[in-house]
Formats: C-alpha cells, sequence, structure tokens
C-alpha cells in the first residue's frame, strides 16, 4: 500500500513542480506577450505578428481568446506588451466618445485615439486597411421577402411586427456605446428582450445559418458571412465608426525594442478587408489552422 | 475536416494543452492536499468546528465555478492576476477542498474505536495513535475524497480557459466561437478522456490502499 | 461504513441561516459595486428575470427527467435479478458525473446543434446519477428484517416496494434529488455558452466586460437558487419522511 502511496504523491509532485509551467514568461531579452481577443481575426493578427518577429529573434508569448476589455485592461497592467485594438472601438469604449464626424474618419479617429493615449504610455502603431465593423445580418431569402437592405428596413420591420424577428448578438454588442442597445436608440426602434437571443462569441454565426434566429450581429470580415450566404445590412445613418484594427504597444516595450514598428509595418501596408476576409475563411471554413493560415498568407505575400 | 484528421494536424497543440491541464489539477491537488488533510485532521478535535469548517466548504461548492471565477477577478486584477492561471488555481484549490477536508474527517472519525482503544491501551501518545493507527486506517477514504477531488477539478479547469488559463477547455472555447466541430469534439473528447483515466486509476490506487481486512 | 450525522436540526438550520446572512451581506457589498443600480433599471430588471426564468425551465425539464431515469433505474438494479448489474450500471450513469460538464455540453452541442435542447439533456445526463445511485443505496439499507417481517405478512413484492422499501429509503433519496439539484443549478450556467440563455449570460458577460455588478446579478441568483432548492427540499424531506424513519436513519 505504501509503494501506491509514493507513486500517487510523487506523480501529483511531479506534475504540480517538473517543467517550467507553461505559460508564465520566463524574463528573457527579446521576449514579448502579444495578447489578442476570442474571434479568428484576433488569433490571427498575433499569430501573424509573431511570425513576423520571430524571423527577427525575437521570442513570442500569445495570451488571445480574451475580451476586448480584458484585453485593455491587461495591457494597460503591463500583463501583455501588445494587442490589435481596432480604432472605433478604443473610440467609442475605452475613451466613451460620439462624435460622428470623427468616428467615419479613418484617419481622423486614429490620430484621436493615438494622441489620447500616448499620454496613457500607450502606442498606436500604423493601422491596417481593413475595417472590421459590426454588422447586422440576415439570411439572404428573409432579407429579400421582407424588403429589408438597411438598418433602417430592419428597425422599420421590427415596429411594425412586433416579435416576427429574433435577433442573435454577442453580449460585448449589447453592452457597448456602439452596440445594439445605442443603435436601437439612433436608428428609432426596439425589440424586446424576448426577441434579442445573447450568446457567446462566434455562435450567432451559427444560430443564423440555423434558422434558430432571424438576424445576427457579425463581424464585417468574417468569412462565415460568404460562407454561410448571409446578407449584410447596410448601416445607412453611419452608426458604426471605422474599426481598423494596429497594434497597440507599451510605452516601455516600444522604447526597449523599437524595430517593432517597422516589423510589423508590411501587415500595415497589405492586409485589407478582402485579404483579411479569406484568411478569415480559410481558418473558419477551411478549418486550416491559425498558425498554417498565417503561414501560407506570409509567404503568399512574400513576407516569409 | 473529422476529428481524427483535426486531431493528426493539432497533436503537439493538443499535447500542450493536456500538459497545460493537467499542470493546474497537479498543482491545485497538492495545494488542496497539503491544507486539507491537515485541516481534516485537526477538525476531529472540535466537532463544532467541524461543521463550520465543512458547512463553509459546502457553500463554496454551490457557487457555480464560472461565478467564482468571475468573482477573483476584479480583486486579483489589482495584483496584475486577474486572468490566467492563478485566478484558476486559487478556484480548483477551494473546490477540491471540500471532498478532502471531509472525506478525512469521516475517515478518521471512522477508525475502528476498538482499534483506538487498543493503541490506548498499549500507551501511545496523541500523536502516536495519529499516526500508526487513525491514519493509515483512514488513508483508503482520504484516497476516495482525493479521487471525487481530482475528477471535479479536471472538469473545473476545463471552464478555467474562459478566464485565459489555458488547457483542454480552449479548444472547446475556440472551437465554438469558431463553428470549428472538429476542434469542439477534440477537446471535449480529450478532456473526458482523461477525466475517466484519471478516475479509473484512482479507483485502482483505492483498491490498492484498502487493507484486506476493511474491503467491503 | 457509518456516515456521520451533522448534528441537530437545529445546528443544521443554524448553519443555514448564517449562509444566508452570508449571502445578504454579499448582497450589500454588491450594492457598492453598482449592482443595485443596475436592477433599478427596469429594463434590466426584466432581463434578470427572463434570464432566471430560462434557468428555472433547463433545471426543471432536465431534473424531471433525470427524476424519472434515476428512479426508475435505482429501483430496478435495486432487484434481487438485476442486483448484479449494479456495478456497470451505475458506472455508466456516473461517466455523465466523471466527464466535465463542459464537455457533456460539448458534446450534446455536437449532436442537437445550439439552445435549450442539448443544454437539458447534459444537464439531464448530469443529474441522473445521484438519483439512481441514493435510490439504489437507499433501498439496499433497508434492513431485511423489515423487508422479511412484510413478506411475511403476505405483501406482494410490488406492495412491499411501494410500502415498505420506498419509504424507508426516502431519507437517502431525497437527499439524492438534492445533490443533484444543486449541481443542476450551478452547471445550468454554462449553457449559455451552447445558446441555452440562462443566468449563465450575466456571469459570462460580467466576466468579458469586466463589470462586476453584471456578474453577481448572474451568480447571486444562481447560488441563492441553488441554496434554495436545497433549502426546500430539506423542509420536504421532514415533511413526507415518516418520524420513525427519520429517527432511525
Amino acid at each position: 500500500m505504501k509503494k501506491a502511496l509514493n507513486v500517487f504523491l510523487a506523480a501529483v509532485v511531479f506534475l504540480a513542480a517538473g517543467l517550467i509551467p507553461p505559460g508564465i514568461a520566463v524574463a528573457e531579452d527579446k521576449t514579448i506577450t502579444i495578447g489578442g481577443k476570442n474571434f479568428t481575426e484576433q488569433y490571427l493578427l498575433p499569430e501573424l505578428a509573431r511570425l513576423l518577429l520571430e524571423k527577427e529573434g525575437f521570442k513570442v508569448n500569445l495570451r488571445t481568446g480574451v475580451s476586448t476589455v480584458i484585453a485593455r485592461q491587461s495591457l494597460e497592467a503591463g500583463q501583455i506588451d501588445m494587442y490589435y485594438e481596432y480604432t472605433g472601438t478604443a473610440y467609442t469604449v475605452f475613451h466613451k466618445q460620439d462624435d460622428a464626424e470623427i468616428m467615419i474618419s479613418p484617419e481622423k479617429v486614429y490620430r484621436w485615439v493615438r494622441d489620447k493615449d500616448a499620454k496613457k504610455n500607450l502606442v498606436w502603431l500604423d493601422p491596417l486597411p481593413l475595417d472590421n465593423t459590426y454588422t447586422i445580418m440576415m439570411r439572404r431569402a428573409d432579407a429579400a421577402k421582407a424588403k429589408i437592405r438597411t438598418i433602417s428596413d430592419f428597425g422599420q420591420y421590427v415596429e411594425k411586427n412586433p416579435g416576427k424577428l429574433t435577433f442573435a448578438l454577442e453580449s460585448e454588442f449589447w453592452e457597448r456605446p456602439d452596440g445594439f442597445k445605442r443603435l436601437m436608440v439612433v436608428y428609432g426602434f426596439r425589440m424586446s428582450p424576448a426577441d434579442v437571443k445573447r450568446m457567446d462569441m462566434g455562435l450567432t454565426y451559427l444560430a443564423l445559418k440555423e434558422g434558430q434566429v432571424g438576424s445576427a450581429m457579425g463581424f464585417a470580415t468574417d468569412g462565415r458571412i460568404q460562407a454561410f450566404n448571409l446578407l449584410t445590412l447596410e448601416d445607412n445613418k453611419s452608426f458604426f465608426p471605422v474599426y481598423n484594427p494596429a497594434p497597440v504597444v507599451t510605452r516601455k516595450t516600444l522604447e526597449k525594442y523599437p524595430e517593432i514598428a517597422d516589423i510589423l509595418k508590411p501587415l500595415s501596408e497589405k492586409l485589407d478587408n478582402e485579404a483579411m476576409r479569406i484568411l478569415n475563411a480559410s481558418v473558419d471554413v477551411e478549418h486550416m489552422s491559425v498558425s498554417a493560415a498565417a503561414e501560407k498568407w506570409l509567404k503568399d505575400a512574400g513576407l516569409r | 475536416m473529422n476529428l481524427f484528421v483535426f486531431l493528426q494536424e493539432n497533436y503537439s497543440t493538443a499535447m500542450y494543452l493536456t500538459w497545460e491541464h493537467l499542470w493546474m489539477v497537479g498543482l491545485s491537488l497538492l495545494i488542496a492536499i497539503c491544507t486539507g488533510v491537515p485541516t481534516g485532521i485537526f477538525i476531529t478535535r472540535n466537532k463544532q468546528l467541524a461543521q463550520k469548517v465543512i458547512g463553509g466548504a459546502n457553500v463554496i461548492m454551490t457557487v457555480p465555478s464560472i461565478a467564482l471565477f468571475g468573482l477573483m477577478l476584479p480583486i486579483l486584477a489589482v495584483f496584475g492576476h486577474g486572468l490566467g492561471k492563478v485566478p484558476a488555481i486559487i478556484a480548483l484549490v477551494l473546490y477540491a477542498e471540500l471532498p478532502i477536508v471531509r472525506n478525512t474527517y469521516v475517515a478518521i472519525k471512522n477508525v475502528d474505536p476498538a482499534l483506538v482503544d487498543a493503541g490506548k491501551g498499549m500507551g501511545m501518545s496523541k500523536w502516536q495513535l495519529l499516526r500508526e493507527v487513525e491514519i493509515p486506517m483512514a488513508v483508503p477514504v482520504i484516497i476516495a475524497g482525493l479521487r471525487t477531488a481530482v475528477v471535479m477539478i479536471i472538469g473545473i479547469a476545463a471552464i478555467a480557459a474562459y478566464v485565459g488559463a489555458g488547457g483542454l477547455g480552449v479548444f472547446i472555447q475556440q472551437g465554438i466561437a469558431r463553428s470549428h466541430e472538429s476542434m469542439v469534439l477534440a477537446g471535449a473528447l480529450c478532456v473526458s478522456l482523461l477525466a475517466v483515466v484519471v478516475d479509473l486509476a484512482m479507483g485502482f490506487l483505492e483498491k490498492r490502499v484498502t487493507p484486506r481486512g476493511m474491503k467491503p | 461504513m457509518k456516515e456521520e450525522a451533522f448534528g441537530s436540526p437545529a445546528a443544521a438550520t443554524g448553519i443555514r441561516f448564517l449562509l444566508l446572512a452570508a449571502v445578504f451581506i454579499a448582497g450589500i457589498a454588491a450594492e457598492r459595486i453598482g449592482l443595485v443600480e443596475y436592477l433599478s433599471d427596469p429594463w434590466e430588471r426584466e432581463y434578470v428575470l427572463f434570464l432566471a426564468g430560462q434557468h428555472l425551465y433547463l433545471v426543471a425539464v432536465s431534473m424531471a427527467m433525470a427524476l424519472v431515469t434515476g428512479l426508475a433505474t435505482g429501483i430496478v438494479v435495486s432487484r434481487k435479478r438485476f442486483r448484479k448489474f449494479a456495478g456497470v450500471v451505475m458506472y455508466v450513469i456516473g461517466l455523465g458525473q466523471t466527464i466535465p460538464s463542459l464537455a457533456v455540453l460539448a458534446l450534446t452541442m455536437s449532436f442537437l446543434g445550439i439552445g435549450s435542447k442539448p443544454a437539458i439533456l447534459a444537464l439531464y445526463i448530469y443529474s441522473t446519477l445521484p438519483i439512481a445511485r441514493n435510490t439504489l443505496a437507499g433501498i439496499l439499507s433497508v434492513s431485511p428484517a423489515i423487508i422479511d417481517a412484510a413478506r411475511g405478512v403476505g405483501m406482494s413484492p410490488a406492495r412491499i416496494l411501494l410500502e415498505v422499501e420506498i419509504p424507508n429509503a426516502l431519507n437517502v433519496i431525497l437527499t439524492g434529488i438534492r445533490i443533484a439539484l444543486v449541481i443542476n443549478i450551478g452547471t445550468a450556467a454554462l449553457g449559455y455558452l451552447i445558446g441555452a440563455g440562462g443566468l449563465g449570460d450575466l456571469v459570462f458577460t460580467g466576466i468579458n466586460l469586466m463589470r462586476t455588478e453584471l456578474l453577481l446579478a448572474g451568480a447571486l441568483p444562481i447560488t441563492i437558487l441553488a441554496l434554495a432548492g436545497d433549502y426546500l427540499l430539506e423542509l420536504l424531506s421532514l415533511l413526507i419522511v415518516p418520524k420513525g424513519i427519520r429517527m432511525a436513519g
């Protein structure tokens, strides 16, 4: 009996202490921790950055799969050194602004958040050309039948036919200032809570495709929109700001490794909506792994 | 893409996540054993205290694990550890405590009084009694408690993926988010297999450790 | 092996009171975190109640199913004819509990898609074991002397089951149902992840948005529901378990 007991205890201790615990960054030279949110594009961008950085001798730790708020707070707390944030998100969610004139101009909103965050010792590097805006999606056939093409059409339909249309969204989209709650106010309609189905990230596409809801929120660059044959409604009142992603780096990290800006620049030159959609689709639809898709894209773009 | 193709192509990731998962479970179990078993022994001296301690542990069990993770987030964020393995391990330790403390307590309390008397008659001190009679007799039930604990925290560790702790729950979380069925299945099956294997191994250990005289 | 009963009913009530007090204190702390402000918005209140309703729906349906299967299995496997299958049957049902709850949900989602159906199935799988196992244990623990006496009086096996075995096992059976209920209510929080709604919505959203008041708006009701369910079932067992049996138990 003693032997079995000892073997067991040894196994536990070995597991606990054995090798260096996974995930805890060892403070070496040229190590960067990149954060990322919990949707495919935000797994791809850090992966692309990692591949580019590793080529230049950096060691990169990834801490992806968290929400917007958590990513931002991790950056501010120094738990991560950088992550890709969207200009529109930073403008509306972190800085709580809503000046439409600034929001819909890519250059203006970028400069605004860059200047404001500089005071927090967060540096915005060059933005990428892609605009990953929120969209409202419907199945094509349904939209055609109900003659819905813009979000205004959508709002009017909801007002005239209460209870007939259900909407799936992710809880972040519900609560955010650039989210559904305010969208309903701006577009002048109101859906009852019973018709708004909140679900976790990524389920909205599936729910819409499977017919569980009549409409859903999505991201403009997601590869599943095309794959599931979904229609995105036009934001005729320009409610949504521009969402260009850019690497946001702590000043401390940038001062230590100023070359990061140049290493990551190629992404801000080449990754537009079309390219991102294809990248996203290769992961979400063709089920390539994130690293394989990133590698392939870099190779095709001549960067690897 | 089907499950086997996925596992083939992502073998190293799967192995890494399994290791991460086991590491969290192992460390938490170790801490829970080191704190729980002595506590269980200690409260056998005082019934009122025992009720309070075990009652308290019971309350923790009532709180759904994800809620416990979430509650620790703002508190630990102050120390820069809101996310990741730290809140996960703290929660895992807390959940593992009840089965361990309770089983230790019950096991020692249920040691055949005749044996305890015999020991006293032989002139053993309280400490000697504990070390040479009570604990050895209690080991099988303590192991049973460990078995319950470890299977439970393997499950809770899967949920910890949602607060950035990694582990096999990542396959489930990412798979659902990316509509990637094979990934979800891979995660679910790997962690289930892990739980079943560990449960069987612990069951085996339990049998090995039960003195022949005490087997039912 | 003897399980030690924890003190008198008075002590148990004392602990329960302390727990409820603790919940109240937590509630006051929650107020300072902004929970009260959150709930004073009628839209949000409506939503929390709606989610609570969804949560209870998941629990109620799955518990009803688990009761039927759990009791039936426990009873069937306690019959002399089937007793040798008891070990295997309990292990198979027990797999549902050994396997992590998140995995069970993910598996049912793979088969049934997203929504409340797979969640109910998963919760059902999760709740069956405690009920089945305690039904079996309770019936097996009925003193053979009593059964002999009943047989001696000429009772049919069916009557023995209904009028002797089950009433005597009721205490243990109800404990199993209590355990199942508490596990069920807690696990239902994960239903949100596969699109089933429920109070888990607020918990996960609260984590994602780092808004403690949302987290508490979800976690507190779940905890209160679990404690309440546990308490109500204990009351129920006090009411319907004949005094004589309870004392002997």
